[in-house]
């Protein structure tokens, strides 16, 4: 690791000015699970000057519920949002979501705004630059991205352009189906930007200076919730593909649904699509299997993931079916953090 | 052996244990010395290039910088086999090879060091894929091998070195067989061991040509001999061995990492220390060769194999040290699980632009059988033959013979081991589950399960030489000089329990000294299985000749014959009368006495496994869940009841029957790098997802020495994965021949995956 500068901010308004001032080489610090890898690997270009720690910024890690909006903070960790029992009551696929996440360990570190904010996970991306250099690439704004005629067996199958890295958050991908929104805090300001349309293809739509300081989440009634995520292990693994799904089904009819899919596109996608086709219908698994087969229609697979589609499939059948994901795939080990 | 032992059989805490979970143990990182400095290195961003230029003024100038070295500064030191391979080159040949050293005081100065040397390349075409590498044309990774073929010889194994099986009459074999089958398969993965504790040295030159090496090693004697033939016998070279931590039969062949280490110790005149990065250790390191067989197969009705023939390309990377000798040794392994008269197997050694290849354990026995088995399956398969039956009928029998590595013919003298499949397969109810070839024992909805078995058995139990001091102080205490380091195995608790029973003495009053190569005899170290037999009777035949040397020297004082006289907590006694009796001391306080002990090879003994496994396959999304393992052995008696139980449950990981499931080292074809050096991405087993593991272990008379044992370490790991890939086929009713069973070949297998090129060759 090199040298850098280290802040201590204690309030928002420091952080951000602190990240403006450094315009753009500073990096945030609140759990560093992710950040680590960056400073060990230096896998972009130029290193940080200065590492700003957040973790002092009193009050960034509440979670609570006002007028019909429940918030979390940037700063709570994810066996806090596992372990809360107002999320467990309003929106279980968040909570699932957030144990799905690494270990118990890494859990007890790393925060929500982190897992929201994390690098992708593309092995051309992250390549270690002490192995024969950094890797050059489409999202460093210094090369194509080697993905499309290289190994792709973990890349987008929807959405991709220019990069076809994708989101490795769990939370993104529950939050996404809750029609969450992320406050983002700025020299400007705060602005809200939905969870579905905070990741771009090459990043996300955080500007210089800002950083996420909470999640609004809208309380509804969608009671039939489930997050499941299939991965190669279950504890300490990205997901493969992972689903999210929201629904209220009233005497066995849906009356309304939200499907988000998460590990195959720069963002979570919502199901458009498929949402509407089972607004009105009875949960079968002829209409899941619709459903799945709608919400993956736009998939445009490469040379090597189109294994991806199947399992998507597969899981947005079983998650609206309320069925096991099936291998390693059920929520990861939930349940251990409480 | 009437007497009942005191150790031997016996739960006794290893000797280094509360030290290891106490972290007290000092393994190479931990080591501190004066004027210490650190090397790194360089490495190349190409596959293959020729460095045209390289400037490395900026980074001597840097403060605490003591040593830079190039292609251009170092001496002509080679290894490899044949020693072709310079430790830094004019031209570099995979991603990651050395470029540059640099030696500084402290590791961040280093680093930044490397950062301050400009290269120029020029580009060469490479080539990754060894069927690539053979075709005319392709680009040559040393000029002096033509068609990328690397020479077979490995000249510590003779002029006969095995580089194939060739015997009998294979076309009049094809002739009686009831049925033939011809198939390719490759165990290509290249699965990683990946032992916790990275790879390290430190070197200290001093001159005139005295080099001290503390080096992570399995065998330390090795070690010297490897590195001494690199730097030059001249050279008064010590090795000195230290706690491993994990090895796996890989941290034999470090002589590259050692090399730098004394080329930066040399010009800088100060001991340097070199520790690899984790990704350094997966992305740059030494790697299981690759294996892929074309092979024809005839049979008998009866399981009866009447000949093979075919062509066995292993894939070395770069360059090698061992990989003729894996050949040589695996060639010999699959005559004991395959009895047959006629054979027509060669071998072709094809290097590429890869990582070099190493030892591994499973060392070319489990890269032959992961690639041969699939397809003596498919004639198993054509006559609907019972695989355990099969394999019961074919394993080596009393009387068998084989060509082992050094080309000689041995007969085997061993056990039966039909005795404890049988007893694995009524633990596992093999009979209720194997509903024949490619049928799932059961299916629920998407969800089917599958059965498979393996094995795998070595001659290595009693390969090379191995040699022990012991001496005997007449206070009653007893220490053993061996330069075997311990490397997680627990064995060199285990000699000392062999030398108690030997001895009578108290555990607590027999040591063992440092491995250090400058006060104990040579010993090849724990390398296949060959820990308790090889070493063991070394270290016993040592503490016998110091226990006769005792008694002698007793007999006369107790007016009594050597042979009427036996020893016991420090005490001799006439074993008639045990009242005429004298303790140790009454030999002479100032007197020592040395046992010396020496094993030589001995092919004619065999270990064996047989694993049998089940999986559950979810066909809609391609995952396979193992869900138990029963591993079935005879280990003669057993030693140390906890240290073979953590062998057996170690048959998952360290590229054992996970290198079937899901351990891989993915190789981007297009650039040259490894995609998933890191403990994330390439996918390891954690505790939270251990299946149900069985161990039978049968506790026969092995005729080995006094205790009766052999060891079956190495093994465990290889008859896995084999029996993964038959169990997974089984349950979806199709075939799979590569490794691993990933999510997205199932699919494809099943059909299931629309679009592009799927599964296939890694």
């Amino acid at each position: 690791m090199r040298n850098f500068e280290h802040l201590q901010a204690t309030s928002i308004a420091g952080a951000v000015a602190a990240l403006t001032r450094f315009g753009g080489k500073a990096r945030l610090n609140a759990g560093g699970t992710d950040l680590f890898g960056l400073l060990k690997d230096q896998y972009l270009p130029g290193f940080p000057d200065s590492i700003i720690n957040i973790k002092g910024i009193q009050g960034l890690d509440a979670i609570g519920e006002e007028r019909g909006t429940v918030t979390v903070g940037a700063l709570a960790k994810l066996s806090e949002l596992s372990r809360s029992h107002l999320l467990a009551e309003r929106f279980p696929a968040l909570v699932q979501a957030a144990g799905a996440v690494a270990s118990p360990q890494i859990r007890n570190v790393a925060t929500v705004g982190g897992n929201l904010c994390q690098d992708v996970r593309c092995a051309y991306y992250r390549y270690p630059s002490h192995v024969g250099g950094a890797i050059g690439c489409a999202r460093k704004g210094n090369g194509p991205c080697l993905a499309v005629r290289g190994d792709n067996r973990y890349h987008a199958v929807l959405g991709g352009r220019k990069c076809y890295a994708v989101c490795p958050s769990d939370t993104a991908v529950a939050l996404a189906a809750l029609d969450a929104s992320l406050v983002v805090a700025g020299p400007e300001g705060e602005r809200r930007i939905g969870v579905a349309e905070f990741y771009t293809p090459l990043g996300n739509r955080l500007e210089r200076g800002e950083m996420v300081v909470r999640i609004e989440i809208p309380t509804s009634s969608l009671p039939h919730q489930r997050f499941a995520k299939f991965a190669l292990r279950r504890p300490i693994d990205f997901a493969i593909v992972s689903v999210a799904v929201a629904a209220s089904v009233t005497d066995g009819v849906c009356t309304e649904a939200r499907i988000a899919l998460g590990a195959v596109a720069p963002g979570p996608v919502r199901a458009g699509e498929a949402e509407s086709f089972l607004r009105g219908k009875r949960l079968t698994p002829e209409h899941a299997t619709r459903a799945a087969e709608l919400a993956l229609s736009g998939a445009k697979p490469l040379s090597r993931n189109g294994y991806k589609v199947a399992i998507a499939k597969t899981l947005v059948k079983r998650a609206l079916l309320g069925e096991a994901a099936g291998g390693a795939g059920e929520y990861a080990d939930v349940g251990l953090d409480r | 052996m009437a007497k009942e032992y005191r150790y031997i059989g016996k739960k006794v805490p290893r000797r280094d244990a509360v030290d290891i979970v106490t972290g007290a143990v000092n393994y190479l990182d931990d080591l501190r010395m004066a004027k210490l400095l650190y090397g790194k290195v360089l490495r190349s961003p190409h596959p293959h290039a020729l460095i045209k230029n390289i400037d490395k003024s900026r980074a001597e100038k840097l403060e605490g910088v003591k040593a830079v070295l190039t292609w251009e500064d170092v001496p002509d030191w080679r290894g490899g086999t044949p020693g072709m391979t310079r430790i830094l080159d004019r031209k570099v040949r995979f991603v990651g090879d050395a470029v540059a050293l640099v030696a500084a005081t402290t590791e961040e100065i280093a680093l930044a060091a490397l950062r301050l040397i400009d290269v120029e390349y020029e580009v060469l075409p490479a080539v990754l894929d060894i069927e690539e590498a053979i075709k005319p044309g392709a680009p040559l990774v040393y000029d002096e091998f033509e068609g990328n073929i690397v020479p077979p010889e490995f000249p510590l194994f003779g002029p006969g070195c095995l580089t194939g099986v060739s015997m009998g009459d294979v076309a009049q074999g094809f002739d009686e067989a009831d049925v033939v089958v011809e198939g390719t398969c490759g165990y290509q993965n290249l699965p990683n061991a990946i032992p916790p504790e990275p790879p390290g040295v430190i070197a200290l030159w001093e001159e005139p040509q005295r080099v001290t090496i503390w080096a992570s090693t399995q065998a330390p004697a090795v070690d010297r001999m490897i590195l001494a033939g690199v730097i030059g016998w001249e050279v008064d070279l010590k090795v000195l061995g230290h706690p491993v931590g994990g090895s796996f039969g890989t941290k034999i062949v470090v002589w590259q990492l050692e090399s730098f280490a004394c080329a930066l110790s040399k010009a800088s005149g100060m001991p340097v220390k070199m520790v690899l990065s984790k990704e350094e250790h997966l992305a740059t390191f030494v790697l299981r060769p690759e294996s892929r067989m074309n092979a024809k197969v005839g049979m008998k009705r009866d399981g009866t194999v009447t000949a093979v023939s075919g062509t066995w390309l292993v894939g070395t990377g770069n360059h090698s040290t061992t990989t003729q000798a894996q050949i040589a040794v695996g060639c010999g392994e699959i005559q004991l699980m395959t009895r047959c008269r006629n054979w027509d197997l060669k071998s072709a050694i094809v290097c590429t632009n890869r990582n070099a290849s190493g030892s591994v354990r499973g060392f070319g026995g489990q890269e032959l059988k992961c690639a041969f088995v699939p397809i003596l399956c498919l004639a198993m398969e054509k006559l609907g033959i019972d695989p355990l039956d099969f394999i019961k009928k074919n394993f080596i029998k009393p009387g068998d013979g084989y060509f082992w590595r050094d080309g000689s013919w041995y007969q085997y003298r061993g056990i039966d081991y039909s005795p404890a499949m049988d007893q694995g397969a009524e633990r596992f109810g093999w009979r209720d589950k194997w509903r024949g070839w490619l049928r799932p024992s059961s299916v629920n909805g998407p969800l089917r399960r599958g059965v498979g078995v393996g094995v795998h058995g070595n001659a290595d139990i009693g390969e090379d030489v191995s040699e022990a001091y012991l001496r005997l102080t007449t206070d009653g205490t007893a220490t053993l000089f061996s330069c075997v380091t311990e490397h997680g195995t627990g064995q060199r608790s285990n000699y000392l329990k062999m030398i108690a029973e030997v001895l009578g003495l108290p555990l607590e009053k027999i040591s063992i000294s440092p491995s250090d190569s400058t006060i104990t005899p040579f010993d090849f170290g724990p390398v296949g299985s060959r820990g308790t037999y090889a070493i063991g009777s070394a270290a016993i035949a040592a503490a016998e000749d110091a226990r006769r040397k005792l008694l002698e020297l007793a007999a006369p004082l107790l007016d009594a014959g050597v042979e009427d006289l036996d020893t016991e907590d420090g005490m001799i006694f006439v074993k008639a009368d045990p009242d005429r009796c004298l303790p140790w001391i009454a030999v002479g306080h100032d007197r020592t006495i040395l046992g010396y002990g020496r094993f030589e090879p001995d092919f004619t003994l065999a270990n064996c496994m047989t694993t049998f496994v089940e999986v559950e396959v979810d066909t809609e999304t391609g995952k396979v869940t193992l869900l138990e393992v029963v591993n079935a052995t005879d280990a003669g008696k057993i030693i140390d009841p906890p240290g073979l139980e953590g062998q057996l449950n170690g048959c998952l990981g360290a590229a054992g029957i996970d290198s079937a499931l899901f351990e891989e080292t993915i190789v981007d074809r297009g650039t040259g790098r490894i995609l998933n050096a890191n403990l994330l991405d390439y996918k390891w087993r954690t505790f939270a997802e251990l299946p149900v593991i069985k161990n039978v272990v049968l506790e026969s008379a092995i005729s080995s020495h006094r205790f009766r044992a052999v060891g079956v370490g190495e093994v465990s790991t290889a008859a896995g994965p084999t029996a993964i890939l038959m169990a997974v086929s089984n349950a979806i009713g199709v075939w799979l021949v590569e490794y691993p069973v990933t999510p997205e070949r199932v699919l494809a297998a099943l059909n299931r995956v629309a679009g592009g090129p799927q599964g296939g060759a890694a």
